[in-house]
């Protein structure tokens, strides 16, 4: 647990609220006559989660914080390993299925832990080609494949 | 028609060869689920939806509905036998409803007697997974007439007791856990409105239209974010694995256990019923209460055989348990029903009381082949526990890119959209972030579910009485569900106030 998220948690949660609020005003009126039209539901919870919000904001200045659990964070696989991913989700439709996936993989691999390069090509290649065929061929779903030129 | 013969029937499709399959698939794929330290049933069953999805894409819709919940329900339960095994030879939770398992059954294994705790665990899991089971085929029928009584109002009600249980219940913090329960009723509101057709919060952007998809939060929240746990926060390497041995219990060994499998079985299933207490919940208290009963509750915790029986029926008792609201009511009570009950409205649908009438082979065939399912459990366990025990070995190098690939293979194949990957990369880090804090993310995705639900009841109920917000206190069974709602989160508060512990119900 820590105060500082906490807080900063509290603020970005009650302009989230503030922010609903606001953007449901906007929402036209119901057009078949109800009463209740499609702003109330969404006014009352961005209502809802302003209060809460103020509230938790109010409890960081209560507790007692408790440090020295937190383990330590190890940034730098874990950067590699979500940049890699975000290239994956981008090429994913231009390079095809099981290049970016077998790309993926080695990489993902290799940054967990160096060294046994061909358990990890056998394993990637397995992997990206084996639910590769197994779903668009046998199971005819649709995938991009292969790079279409 | 009769229960029994409507059981017959849902035996009938169980027995169909491709649902025998993919019950066997699921309780198999359920099993090691639950033996993976790091990936619970909540992230199982949500990994698991794109690609039973798929499976069935070629059979008729009410049959692939069925095909698919059949699956996805064994991964629920089976991931309850799975979870054992971690707890009683390495000492570590598999998921966290086998924490108390760790107590009495780790120790166990360090007398040699690893064996007979895996096999106790299994027989008590067999045997309360028919006892809820039973509970479930004499309860459905009854609780769903009363629930067919209720209108928009009644059900209004009743989902705000849902979401009140989960956040009332889960974390440590209620504030929070009410903010991710609004949070996700936030994110439900996304989209084209069902009543009036207007869109809310699209910003004109084709993509929102439909809503975010419940599916990919759900993968993003539990299954990434446990990943990017895992990566950011790499635990020490596990300790050596306690040797198996004899796998068949002594004589002493099973009469020292019937009772605390029976007595944990009941209570597992009217605890699991509850909405928000979970299978966790169950365990606990079933360990409190073999240790209360004992003549020897000095032995708890050096290796008491009635220390791993009863808690192990109870969890398994209170998986099916869970299902009772879910499947009679159409209310989630935990967030691995939650996911469930997405798949199920995916497949077009509505779990409640209508559920029988309308799908009885849906309903039916899930309940009918859950028999199946804990039989094919039970001797999937005791002759192959050995091999299950060599799943936790599986290097964490290789098991976490894999997840990451199955979740986009999984979102993607649904939704085929770059977008969705982006979000599930987004709830990834949230998950990772909020969890890490404290704030529980279960009552989030159980939110997203019943927003729609709980709006569209809502205006309809308020349709009806011209926009009166009195109808929810006029109508006696409203006003009681409403008041049960309150007290669930009141009563907790006010124990607190006094200084009282509570227990909470960890995420499962």
């Amino acid at each position: 647990m820590s105060k500082t998220f906490d807080r900063f948690a509290g603020i970005t949660f009650l302009l989230i609220g503030l922010l609903f609020v606001l953007e449901s005003r906007k929402i036209s009126e119901s057009s078949y006559g109800s009463e209740v039209g499609p702003d109330i539901f969404p006014i009352g919870l961005g209502i809802l989660l302003i209060l809460l919000s103020a509230r938790l904001i109010y409890e960081t200045f209560r507790y007692q914080v408790n440090q020295g659990e937190m383990e330590k964070v190890q940034y730098g696989k874990f950067i590699v390993l979500f940049v890699s991913a975000v290239l994956y989700a981008a090429l994913l439709e231009p390079l095809g299925y099981v290049i970016t996936t077998f790309l993926f993989l080695v990489i993902a691999f290799q940054t967990m832990e160096r060294g046994k390069w061909i358990q990890t090509l056998v394993i990637a290649s397995v992997f990206s080609f084996g639910v590769y065929y197994l779903f668009a061929e046998f199971l005819g779903g649709s995938l991009p494949g292969f790079p279409v030129f | 028609m009769s229960t029994l013969q409507f059981l017959m029937d849902g035996f009938g499709v169980a027995f169909q060869w491709q649902n025998i399959l993919f019950a066997f698939v699921g309780v198999l794929i359920g099993t090691a689920v639950g033996v993976l330290p790091g990936i619970g049933p909540m992230s199982g069953v949500a990994l698991l939806i794109p690609v039973t999805a798929t499976l069935t894409a070629g059979l008729p819709p009410e049959a692939a509905a069925a095909s698919s919940i059949i699956l996805l329900a064994g991964v629920y339960y089976g991931a309850m036998y799975g979870g054992s095994t971690t707890s009683i030879l390495l000492n570590t939770p598999g998921e966290s409803s086998s924490v108390v398992t760790t107590l009495d059954g780790y120790q166990m294994a360090r007398q040699g007697r690893a064996g007979a705790a895996l096999s106790i665990a299994a027989i008590g899991s067999f045997a309360a997974g028919i006892i809820s089971l039973i509970g479930l085929v004499l309860l459905a029928k009854p609780l769903s007439n009363i629930a067919l009584e209720f209108g928009p109002a009644e059900y209004f009600s009743l989902m705000l007791l849902g979401l009140a249980a989960v956040s009332g219940l889960a974390g440590k913090s209620m504030t929070k856990a009410l903010m991710m329960t609004v949070f996700g009723l936030m994110l439900g509101t996304i989209g084209i409105d069902a009543v009036s057709g207007i869109a809310r919060f699209t910003y004109d952007l084709p993509i929102l239209y439909s809503g975010l998809e419940f599916l990919t939060i759900a993968v993003g929240l539990f299954a990434l974010g446990e990943v990017f746990k895992t990566v950011l926060e790499r635990d020490q390497e596990e300790g050596a694995i306690a040797k198996i041995g004899r796998i068949l219990p002594t004589k002493q060994d099973l009469k020292d256990s019937t009772v605390p499998i029976l007595r944990g079985s009941f209570l597992g299933f009217f605890i699991g019923v509850l909405p928000g207490a979970g299978a966790t919940l169950a365990s606990f208290f079933s360990y409190i209460t073999e240790k209360k009963f004992s003549k020897t509750p000095e032995k708890f915790g050096t290796g008491a055989i009635a220390g791993v029986a009863g808690p192990e029926s109870a969890n398994n008792a209170a998986s099916g348990g869970a299902l009772i609201p879910l499947l009679t009511l159409g209310i989630p009570g935990s967030g691995t029903t939650a996911i469930l009950m997405g798949a199920l409205i995916m497949y077009n649908i509505q779990p409640g009381p209508l559920l029988f009438d309308d799908h009885p082979e849906v309903a039916w065939g899930l309940i009918a082949s859950m028999f199946v399912g804990n039989l094919m459990l039970l001797v999937l366990n005791m002759p192959l526990v050995k091999v299950f025990a060599k799943i936790i070995q599986t290097p964490k190098k290789y098991l976490l890119p894999i997840i990451i690939a199955i979740s986009f293979f999984g979102v993607y194949a649904v939704q085929y959209t770059t977008f969705d990957l982006y979000l599930l990369l987004a709830c990834g880090v949230l998950g990772y972030l909020l969890v890490r804090n404290d704030f529980p993310v279960a009552p989030l995705v159980l939110a997203l579910v019943l927003g729609p639900m709980i709006e569209n009841n809502m205006r309809r109920a308020l349709t009806i009485s011209n926009g009166d917000f009195s109808i929810f206190a006029t109508k006696p069974i409203s006003l009681v569900l409403l008041i049960v709602a309150a007290a669930w989160l009141l009563v907790p508060l006010l124990l607190k106030f006094k200084g009282r512990a509570i227990i909470v119900n960890e995420e499962d």
